[in-house]
């Protein structure tokens, strides 16, 4: 593995501290740290949990490929990317990442290129929880447009 | 007719489906025609067509051409994060 670029599927809970210990680096005075959580609702209705469904072998892919892109667009960044894969309850962190770089406009740009990107093009799906027992999985973004169809 | 045999594995909204689906097509067939076969099988689901069909190392286009037995998902719209 690039030894600048850490990602990963996970089904344990993400810690923030190993994405921090990854990216920290003498050189790089900033480092900018997204983390997605599970929020009690959405479009009015009361959301209890989430579960994520991810192909865990392409979603790492696309991981990989996205934090190169990362790179080159930033120079010299560092890039930590993971994503749960299981059931969540509310406030439950399903993403982190972070990017650290000497200064910090590249940091921020780069964390919400990535996460931008993900939520594009890696192969997740989220379903919601609801009260009674019911569930629905969420709308999201054709992997058609990935390969311009 | 040679036929080559098609194992989809199913994610997201197709969990409701279950695991997956084997089935066999003719030789040559393209992307697009499996998923006429998918979208069959499961009643005329209209999320197939919007959605892409992958191996584990890439997706796949509609015109793509399957000469071998394949394993393949079957991956709805994304919204990680």
């Amino acid at each position: 593995m690039n030894q600048s670029i850490h990602v990963r599927i996970s089904t344990d809970p993400l810690n923030i501290q190993d994405a921090y210990d990854y990216v920290i680096d003498p050189a790089h005075g900033a480092v900018d740290v997204f983390i997605g959580a599970v929020r009690n609702h959405h479009e009015g209705q009361d959301v209890q949990g989430m579960t994520y469904d991810v192909h865990e072998v392409l979603a790492e892919k696309t991981f990989m490929e996205i934090c190169q892109e990362a790179q080159k667009n930033w120079d010299g960044i560092k890039v930590y990317m993971s994503h749960y894969n299981g059931q969540l309850d509310i406030g439950g962190i399903s993403v982190i990442i972070a990017v650290s770089s000497a200064h910090r406009a590249e940091s921020f740009e780069a964390c919400r290129y990535c996460i931008e990107e993900l939520k594009k093009r890696s192969p997740i799906w989220k379903q919601e929880h609801y009260e009674h027992g019911r569930s629905e999985w969420l709308p999201g973004h054709s992997l058609k447009e990935a390969v311009g169809e | 007719m040679a036929k080559i045999t098609i194992h989809i594995k199913f994610f997201g909204a197709f969990r409701k489906f279950g695991e997956g689906l084997d089935f066999s097509v003719p030789t040559g067939s393209t992307i697009t025609a499996v998923k006429a076969v998918i979208q069959d099988k499961l009643n005329g689901e209209s999320l197939v067509m919007n959605s892409a069909l992958a191996n584990d190392n890439t997706i796949l286009r509609d015109s793509d051409v399957l000469n071998d037995n394949a394993d393949l998902s079957i991956l709805p719209p994304v919204c990680g994060g």
